[in-house]
């Protein structure tokens, strides 16, 4: 309800929000005042001044409360943050209305904000339970308080939404257009009929039918049960095949006028797609009498007997029933003009000429270059051919007089100096004395340098996206970073430092981590003597 | 000095190994050694191939030599040749009681080394192996044996090396590879003199084992302790841990291996400097340049 605005009070002419409500003689914390409702929040102000002492969006309502039967008339809210303001309605003769009347706008409005702030709480809640890793650097960096929970979010947030929402466009379950015929009603053994209804069915019947949802949303809960309202639908003779008026008051009397009014229209406005319109295909002669007899057929249900009324009548609803299902099938489709259907109908996209993108010739000058190696690092040899003329000589003749001899092949002691080479500890196995690193650090000591990693990784994405430093609020938060990091390497990097000395364990696990440091630092003072410089 | 370059690849198939020696025996004469000349190489290679038929019944063997003019199978030769079941034109017993396929084989071997050895013609430049041939062969082989048997039966192939690197094989050689990596055929390498980094990626890719033996005259005690035992006892074995493998690429224009490089998106060639045109494909590039800083306009004071 919309209740004009006071525009006498100086506060209004400032607003640009819509008011939707005023209530004077409005007191909070033992003043009086007045309370003002407007599109998007609550407001109050003190009685004679201009501003609004009090003001909250309903995004950040929790909860109203108004207690009845007290002997103050209240209104209290409690915000998201717990925090609860009290109104007490003070005009003698209309307060108990004032307060109804707020509180039923605040009922109305409330459920429209709610969703959004919720949303977004458990869009994040959502994030931080399916990714434990995102949840481990949010318990390290917010809780911590290393940086705010907003600069965290300020990434992530954004591209998640963008996903969520393509999540959102899935395709919508299609209506199935026996649904209603799919209850099928079992015997109740004492003559009653049980209809079995699922959340399914009974969306496709409000979907289809929206009067139907709309009664519903009347009644329900109301005046009616779910239960109750769902007999009554079975019941009347809204839902049977034969769709006799009886007269009697049935709240589905109204859906059945408004049927009938809804399938005149859309027999008016016709069809819209060319390829299915019948109607279009009959001959068009001018009838007997060369168009001077206007005489047009009649449909009109006076010249019928009782039996074609009644055929006329159920086909008429299978009509009608066929065109509500395809017309909540199509809800979020744009309409398309008959061109487009046509062209659309008559062409495929993989017949058509390809007109791909013009691509340039790979034209290689030297291709002998890949198939070229790399020259060998070690420098070879020179011998001349003299040389290797001779050697081809000697180990030709040496060949020609070869005779295996297996049983003198080598010396056992060139065999057992052999053996020991190859035993662990021996002169080719030393590579393998060098353990892994991986085997050498306990996997609890692992696990705790990644996280680090995942840490420092994301604070040190803040500091480095500030740079170039062109705005104001790019160099205090290039400061806030460097003070940050400093921070994250005194409470988190040097206790784990200390904890692996203590282990024993020599390797350098944290080189890495403190280089990188050490760069941001070194940027950081960088940037910091040239902005001097060019104060100076 | 004596030079030689022969390969010799052995298969061993069910396995099915083949041996690829390639031997600079010379060199490594002259150098450190003088006892080892080729003879003893080919000792070793034949006492490691009677090693290998003698574990398993099932157990072949093939090895081929790799010279500077061919590869050639120096077993099984003469069988193939004239089909299985050859045997006794010429009884090769030698008298003292050896499992007669041993040898047969030792036989053949010898037989055919010599006659590779008489037949090569000495020419003063060339000093590589057609390693690459060598293993294209090996392959061909174990394939071979997989048709003709039917099963599947695990090989792995052998190379025994000598000689340096040849750069003009790489192409070749890396096609050997990943064929051999694609049917699962290990490929070790016995590396003799100087370590060869394409051996080395060998081993690396097809999951062989790469050595480089110290002690060149103990060469039949490495080959009977480390590549005797097929792939599944490998595991169990407290074998030399794997090297590692240098896989830098080699610039097209100096052909030196470098870590951090240019290369054409258009082409794919890499390159060690910048350049505007890439000289394999001759596309265009333009880098961005950086932004030039305005100078500032100074106002002009009026003069007082």
């Amino acid at each position: 309800m919309h209740l004009i605005a006071d525009l006498s009070c100086p506060a209004m002419a400032a607003l640009s929000e819509e008011v939707l409500l005023v209530v004077k003689r409005v007191r909070q914390r033992k003043q009086d005042g007045t309370l003002y409702l407007m599109a998007e929040r609550i407001a109050w102000g003190p009685e004679g001044k201009d501003r609004f002492t009090v003001s909250h969006l309903y995004a950040d309502i929790r909860q109203k409360i108004s207690p009845d039967g007290k002997a103050k008339i209240q209104l209290q809210l409690v915000l998201h943050t717990g925090e609860s303001t009290n109104f007490h309605f003070s005009n003698e003769s209309t307060a108990l209305r004032d307060r109804d009347a707020a509180k039923d706008l605040l009922q109305q409005l409330l459920p429209k904000f709610k969703k959004r702030a919720n949303k977004e709480l458990e869009e994040k809640n959502r994030m931080l339970q399916e990714d434990p890793v995102l949840f481990q650097l949010y318990k390290d960096l917010v809780v911590s308080q290393v940086i705010s929970a907003e600069e965290f979010w300020a990434n992530r947030l954004s591209l998640n939404n963008v996903d969520h929402s393509a999540s959102n466009n899935k395709q919508e379950v299609g209506i199935s257009a026996a649904f209603l015929a799919d209850i099928r009603p079992q015997t109740d053994g004492c003559n009653g009929l049980r209809y079995n209804l699922t959340s399914d069915i009974i969306e496709s019947i409000f979907r289809t039918y929206p009067a139907v949802k709309q009664k519903y949303a009347e009644n329900v809960p109301h005046n009616l049960t779910e239960k109750e309202f769902w007999t009554r639908f079975f019941q009347s003779h809204y839902f049977h095949r034969d769709r006799i008026s009886t007269g009697l008051q049935d709240i589905f009397s109204e859906c059945a006028k408004q049927d009938e009014k809804g399938l005149r229209s859309m027999v008016v406005q016709g069809v819209k797609n060319p390829l299915v319109d019948l109607l279009s295909l009959e001959d068009k002669t001018l009838d007997e009498g060369y168009g001077s007899n206007s005489m047009a057929p009649s449909t009109s249900s006076a010249n019928k007997t009782v039996k074609e009324n009644s055929n006329s009548a159920i086909i008429k609803r299978f009509n009608h029933h066929s065109a509500m299902v395809l017309a909540a099938g199509n809800i979020g489709l744009s309409p398309r003009g008959p061109a487009v259907k046509i062209q659309e109908a008559i062409e495929y996209e993989d017949l058509h000429m390809e007109n791909g993108k013009k691509t340039v010739a790979l034209n290689l000058k030297k291709s002998d270059r890949y198939s070229h190696g790399p020259v060998p690092l070690l420098p070879q040899q020179y011998t001349t051919s003299q040389d290797i003329i001779n050697s081809v000589n000697c180990i030709q003749q040496e060949i020609a007089n070869y005779k295996p001899c297996l049983t003198q092949v080598m010396s056992s002691s060139t065999a057992s100096s052999a053996i020991a080479a190859l035993s662990p500890g021996g002169l080719l196995m030393q590579a393998g004395s060098q353990q892994a690193i991986n085997q050498m650090v306990p996997s609890d000591v692992q696990g705790e340098l990644k996280h680090l990693y995942t840490a420092a990784g994301e604070l040190l994405r803040h500091f480095w996206s500030c740079f170039p430093v062109n705005t104001p609020f790019l160099e205090e938060k290039v400061v806030k970073m460097k003070s940050n990091l400093e921070r994250f390497q005194m409470t988190k990097l040097r206790p784990f430092q200390e904890k692996i000395q203590r282990q024993y364990l020599s390797t350098n696990l944290t080189g890495h981590l403190e280089d990188m440091f050490q760069m941001a630092y070194n940027k950081f003072h960088a940037w910091q003597t040239r902005q001097m410089l060019r104060k100076t | 000095m004596y030079q030689t370059r022969t390969d010799k690849t052995t298969d061993e198939t069910d396995t099915f190994p083949s041996f690829d020696a390639d031997d600079d025996i010379s060199r490594v004469q002259a150098n450190r050694e003088p006892q080892f000349t080729l003879s003893k190489c080919l000792d070793a290679v034949m006492v490691m191939g009677n090693s290998h038929l003698v574990m398993t019944r099932n157990n072949k063997l093939a090895i081929i030599a790799s010279h500077c003019q061919e590869s050639h199978f120096l077993y099984p030769f003469k069988l193939w040749k004239s089909g299985d079941g050859h045997g006794d034109d010429n009884p090769s017993t030698s008298g003292d009681g050896k499992y007669e396929l041993l040898s047969v084989a030792n036989d053949i071997m010898a037989e055919e080394i010599k006659i590779l050895m008489s037949r090569t013609e000495v020419k003063g430049n060339q000093t590589d192996t057609l390693l690459a041939g060598s293993l294209a062969k090996a392959l061909c082989c174990i394939l071979f044996i997989k048709m003709l048997t039917g099963q599947e039966i695990k090989s792995r192939i052998l190379v025994i090396k000598a000689a340096d690197d040849c750069a003009l094989q790489y192409m070749n050689f890396m096609n050997v590879i990943f064929a051999a990596q694609k049917q699962s055929i290990l490929i070790d390498a016995c590396v003799l003199d100087s370590d060869s980094g394409l051996l080395q990626q060998a081993c690396d890719i097809t999951g062989g084992l790469y050595l480089m033996i110290p002690q060149k005259i103990a060469l039949a005690q490495y080959l009977l302790w480390v590549f005797l035992p097929d792939s599944d006892q490998r595991s169990q074995l407290v074998l030399p841990p794997p090297v590692h493998v240098d896989y830098r690429a080699a610039c097209f224009c100096h052909r030196n291996l470098i870590e951090i490089g240019y290369v054409c998106s258009v082409c794919l060639s890499i390159f060690c400097n910048f350049s505007p045109i890439c000289t394999t494909c001759e596309t265009a590039f333009k880098i961005p340049l950086p932004q030039m800083v305005k100078a500032k306009k100074k106002k002009l004071k009026p003069s007082t």
